[in-house]
């Protein structure tokens, strides 16, 4: 790769912070109530926003009646979007996809209303209560325009259309082709298909979206604080649609209590919170509760995938085929677009498999619903979960074990870099090795005979295996949504020495949970030569940090740490060259270790506090022309980026009383390239696994045919909890990638990987009933259906 | 998510309580543990003009031994049931089923004159004041009476109870058993049931002499099933029963669905509980 510099032979040598499990620096502040979220800022005498949002899916709004509202105790400001109308320009989320149509996002809803839960009118009080009291005082009158709930009912010819100057409700259409799947699939010994489905899912970080605007009267310049994971992006949208410089709008992501991708794309709210600041020329806060969260915030999956897959006899997949249709919601989100998700279902079907031919087309489809964005997985997990089922299905049809199936379908070590049917190109990564390392954690070949054991026993036992690859860390040369004109390729790291000898290093990615400011501190400790505890990370402020999009993509470790990286040798360099004139040895004698530098096989030392006196604060140390502040910047760009590979194996026992589906065994063997801190990607593990088994088991939002949620509660909308996630077993096979420091981006493939282990193994442990999974999540009530509907089949072949 | 307006008082005697009942006309609510009224505040489904707060009042928790009843008061905590070992000795049903009641959290806080007079259909307590045929007691602007479940659970989240009266006691008879089971299914450990029942048996010389049943989460409020006890009494004890049984339980019933549970799903539930149920009633022969 272009700018990439392998560790040298002393950096092996010394002992190393990268790799060792060090106990999280956020921690002691998060876990004794000591972090700051926004919600916790504090400026003065704030205003409070309370959002009335639409009870209809779809309504003409005729006539907004304020007046009485505008009169309430404590009441500052009621607007609706006429009243801003002036404030701002419409934000565009524009991608070079043909066959796209961009809505544009407003703050308020306009002419009309596309979902339950869209905001239509603000108002701004003293106090949140007064603000909600407020909101019952607002009469609108709305001539109702037809929900359209389901994506099948809004492409048929005489649907309603939600955005009139898109002339269709399919907002975005795609197909990608390689080869003659038609007579691959025609010449195909065994052909496996069906209609898969993943239902609409909510994110549900556990702090809901969050935004503080403060307002600076001395400047007309307004602080965002905002619980966002892409806070330069939020920064450079809303200063472009605001007309606001960015020496006038800073834009901070304080401590971020989890996204999951709910808090990665532009909110209509963070457009509307500094509209009224600005307005009012007072600082304004807003918070959602739970409702608002689940009903507004950006949703996941809700996808159909009919999907079919050719083997020949031998069992090797030989073409594949898919029509996706997505059920994207009302609006097509900045900077992502409705595009992300059901593009990349697409764009990742044949996973890490050598599939000869492929067709896969999607269709991305408005509805009166939140729109779907950016979901830890983004894509994958249906895409995983279609093929690992359509890989099952062949193994089955041609009584081939699962396991070996996939053995002669993925791409071999000697095979890399492989293009996909679909066109990804997966470098080096350990498919091969995953699948096997997972096998012998499972103990896969006892699972079996304790599964022969069971049924015979007449207990429903099954085995499910997943492998996924994905691309992360990726770099200029992929956009990471198709056709967006952002810069998602590089990011900067900025370390510096300041007078004091502190270390600060600045980053733009932003975490919400993953724990970089302890693993960017890891790296810039063992590549500057200090020591861990020495060095402060600072990340997610517009005026402290350089310009970065945010985390988001499995990106941060990979970018981030890799411009660390170099960074830390330039800054490394310069402190060479200053303890070289205060040591009188040549600079490349000279070695910095642990916050010293060491003229080599000498007990001559000076510290970084001795080398920064130096620099900034004595007049005749050193020659002027060495007096260069210590500080180093480096943009680093991955162009490709890398792939990152797991198998995920499930055992799991379905209660016939019940209906329950319990996980017995959980493993997960996973290639995340050089491991930073394994009790993270450890922890990365299992919170995406859990992830996963919400999707696989529990998580609907449900909407009826009025378009209202119906699942708007935590005691609706049903999540795991403790007892429902298993103890895992986590592999790690570590081989280097080919980026700086041979890291891979680990946050996602938790959810991606689990569902699709699981519904293979309820489908293994349903098998003897003739029963197919083709439906996320499984939850008890779809069991018991589908147990009661092979009820009679069985039945009829007991009798034979 | 804010409530609307109320006023609050925090009477320190059950008859300034009813008293603050009264002024406020029907409006007023009262508060014990808050664990399913401050929802309600905070969506504005409940809009009271005053809550009355019934913490301050002395005197309304205790479990007390009456021999043959155990009594409880109004604002004895779910914890200190789950926790007591009187409630495990005398009323062991009662203490297998405070385990299911939602979270610890909610457990400390929650009271039993607030869930009954809440009556969810799928919470523990009125089960289980229905399986023991408990006496309420209550107080109003006349003095106190007595009412027992079935008048008292009229619907789903509705009460026989006048504006102004208050639960204070809960008194259960201690059942003469000489084995018995509690069991439910929820979505998740601490959930609401999704079907649930408790049996009680009493071994005589020749079978069963008594019988209680209970169910819950399959009708608008929880269920004794009287004929459902009668038909058990009267059954052959063999390695049918249990099956017999359910199939006498599941005729009893007919559950609504919902979001959560279809209604054939929650009658395959309840009768594959009852067997399970009926067969640990059965094992512990005394």
């Amino acid at each position: 790769m272009n700018s990439d510099r392998r560790a040298g032979p002393s950096d092996v040598l010394r002992p190393r912070n990268v790799g060792a499990p060090i106990k999280r620096t956020e921690d002691p502040r998060l876990l004794t109530g000591n972090g700051e979220y926004t919600a916790d800022r504090k400026p003065d005498r704030p205003l409070h926003l309370a959002f009335l949002r639409s009870g209809q899916p779809h309504a003409r709004i005729a006539r907004i009646d304020t007046a009485a509202a505008q009169a309430a105790p404590g009441v500052s400001a009621v607007l609706t979007a006429e009243d801003i109308a002036d404030d701002f320009k419409p934000v565009i989320p524009f991608s070079r996809m043909p066959s796209y149509y961009a809505t544009p996002i407003v703050p308020l809803a306009s002419g009309k209303v596309r979902y339950v839960g869209e905001a239509v009118v603000a108002v701004v009080a003293t106090s949140r209560y007064l603000a909600e009291d407020a909101l019952e005082l607002i009469d609108v009158e709305y001539e109702p325009l037809g929900a359209i709930s389901r994506a099948e009912s809004a492409v048929v010819d005489d649907a309603p259309l939600l955005h009139e100057a898109a002339g269709t409700n399919v907002l975005i259409a795609r197909e990608f082709k390689k080869g003659d799947v038609a007579a691959d699939l025609k010449a195909a010994a065994v052909r496996v298909g069906g209609r898969f489905e993943m239902t609409r899912k909510a994110p549900l970080a556990m702090e809901p979206r969050s935004y503080t605007a403060e307002y600076d009267k001395r400047r007309d310049a307004i602080t965002l604080y905002t619980s966002s994971n892409i806070p330069g992006i939020v920064r450079d949208a809303v200063s472009e649609s605001l007309d606001l410089p960015g020496h006038r709008l800073r834009v901070v992501a304080p401590d971020v209590g989890g996204s999951f991708g709910s808090k990665g794309s532009l909110y209509p709210e963070e457009l509307l919170i500094c509209i009224t600041a600005r307005k009012l020329r007072r600082s304004v806060k807003w918070t959602a509760d739970r409702l608002e969260d689940v009903s507004s915030s950006s949703q996941a999956f809700a996808e159909v995938v009919d999907a079919e897959m050719g083997f020949d006899k031998n069992g090797v997949a030989t073409s594949l085929q898919a029509d996706v249709i997505g059920d994207v919601g009302a609006y097509s989100i900045y900077p992502w677009t409705c595009g992300l998700e059901p593009v990349q279902v697409v764009s990742f079907l044949p996973g890490p498999y050598k599939i000869g031919s492929y067709r896969g087309a999607v269709r991305g489809v408005a509805t009166c619903k939140p729109p779907t964005g950016p979901y830890r997985g983004v894509g994958r997990p249906i895409a995983t979960f279609v093929a690992e089922r359509l890989m099952d299905l062949g193994a089955r049809a041609l009584g081939i074990d699962p396991l070996e199936i996939r053995r002669r379908n993925l791409v071999r070590a000697e095979e890399f870099p492989y293009r996909i049917a679909s066109g990804i190109i997966w470098d080096k990564t350990g498919f091969i090795e995953c699948l096997e390392a997972a096998a012998e954690a499972a103990g896969y070949d006892q699972l079996r005979r304790e599964q022969a054991e069971a049924r015979n026993q007449g207990r429903l036992f099954g085995i499910g295996i997943a492998s996924y690859a994905e691309l992360t860390g990726i770099g200029s040369r992929i956009a990471v949504a198709p056709g967006m004109p952002i810069n998602t390729g590089s990011e900067t790291a900025k370390i510096t020495i300041d007078s004091t000898g502190a270390i600060t290093a600045a980053f733009g990615v932003a975490s919400h949970g993953q724990g970089l400011e302890t693993t960017l501190a890891q790296i810039v400790a063992d590549d500057l030569g200090a020591r861990f505890e020495d060095v402060r990370v600072i990340q997610g402020d517009s005026d402290e940090v350089p310009m970065s999009t945010g985390t988001y993509a499995s990106r941060s470790a990979v970018l981030g740490g890799g411009a660390a990286k170099h960074a830390a040798k330039i800054l490394q360099e310069k402190i060479q060259r200053v303890a070289s004139h205060l040591l009188e040895a040549n600079a490349d004698d000279i070695e910095v270790t642990d916050g010293k530098a060491i003229v080599l096989g000498t007990d001559r030392m000076v510290t970084f506090k001795q080398i920064a006196k130096a620099v900034y604060s004595d007049m005749k140390t050193l020659p002027v022309d060495a007096r260069d502040e210590l500080s180093a910047t480096y943009t680093y760009d991955p162009i490709n980026g890398t792939t990152a590979a797991a198998t995920h194996i499930a055992a799991v026992e379905i209660d016939p009383a019940t209906c329950f589906v319990q996980i017995l065994k959980f493993v997960v063997a996973e290639d995340c390239g050089r491991i930073i801190n394994p009790m993270i990607v450890d922890g990365q593990v299992h919170g995406g696994v859990a992830q996963g088994i919400g999707a696989a088991l529990l998580e609907e939002l449900i909407y009826d045919e009025d378009g209202q949620l119906l699942t708007a509660s935590l005691v609706d909308y049903v999540i795991p909890s403790a007892p429902e996630v298993p103890v895992m077993n986590v592999v790690h096979v570590e081989s280097e990638s080919a980026v700086t420091g041979g890291f891979r981006g680990m946050g996602e493939g938790g959810t991606i990987g689990a569902p699709a282990a699981i519904a293979n193994a309820i489908a293994d442990a349903l098998s003897p009933l003739n029963i197919d999974i083709s439906i996320l999540p499984m939850t008890p009530e779809r069991v018991f259906q589908l147990m009661e509907k092979a009820k009679p089949k069985s039945k009829g072949n007991a009798d034979e | 998510m804010k409530p609307a307006k109320f006023d609050y008082v925090s009477p320190s005697t059950v008859e300034a309580a009813v008293e603050a009942l009264v002024a406020s006309n029907g409006e007023g609510k009262v508060l014990a543990g808050g664990q399913s009224l401050l929802p309600l505040l905070n969506f504005r489904m409940a809009r009271p003009t005053i809550l009355v707060d019934l913490n301050g009042i002395e005197g309304l928790s205790y479990i007390e031994d009456r021999g043959d009843r155990i009594a409880i008061g109004a604002l004895t905590r779910h914890r200190e049931l789950e926790h007591s070992p009187l409630i495990a000795s005398k009323l062991p049903v009662m203490s297998a089923a405070m385990r299911h009641v939602a979270h610890l959290a909610i457990r400390n806080r929650g009271t039993i004159g607030g869930s009954l007079s809440h009556a969810d259909p799928a919470a523990e307590l009125p089960m289980l004041a229905t399986f023991y045929d408990a006496k309420i007691l209550v107080q109003g602007p006349s003095g106190r009476r007595t009412i027992g479940p079935e008048e008292f659970f009229v619907d789903a989240l509705t009460n026989c109870l006048e504006p102004e009266e208050i639960v204070v006691e809960v008194e259960f008879p201690v059942l003469k058993q000489s084995g018995w089971a509690f069991e439910e299914v929820a979505h998740r450990f601490g959930d609401f049931a999704l079907a649930s029942i408790a049996v009680s048996v009493l071994h005589g010389p020749s079978g069963l002499e008594a019988a209680h049943v209970a169910v819950m989460g399959v009708a608008d409020t929880p269920r004794r099933l009287k004929e459902a006890e009668q038909a058990l009494v009267a059954m052959e004890l063999d390695d049918r029963t249990p099956d017999r049984f359910s199939e006498v339980v599941v005729s009893q019933v007919s559950p609504n669905g919902d979001l959560h549970a279809s209604a054939d799903y929650r009658r395959h539930l309840l009768g594959q509980l009852a067997k399970r149920a009926l067969q640990t009633a059965l094992a512990t022969k005394g």
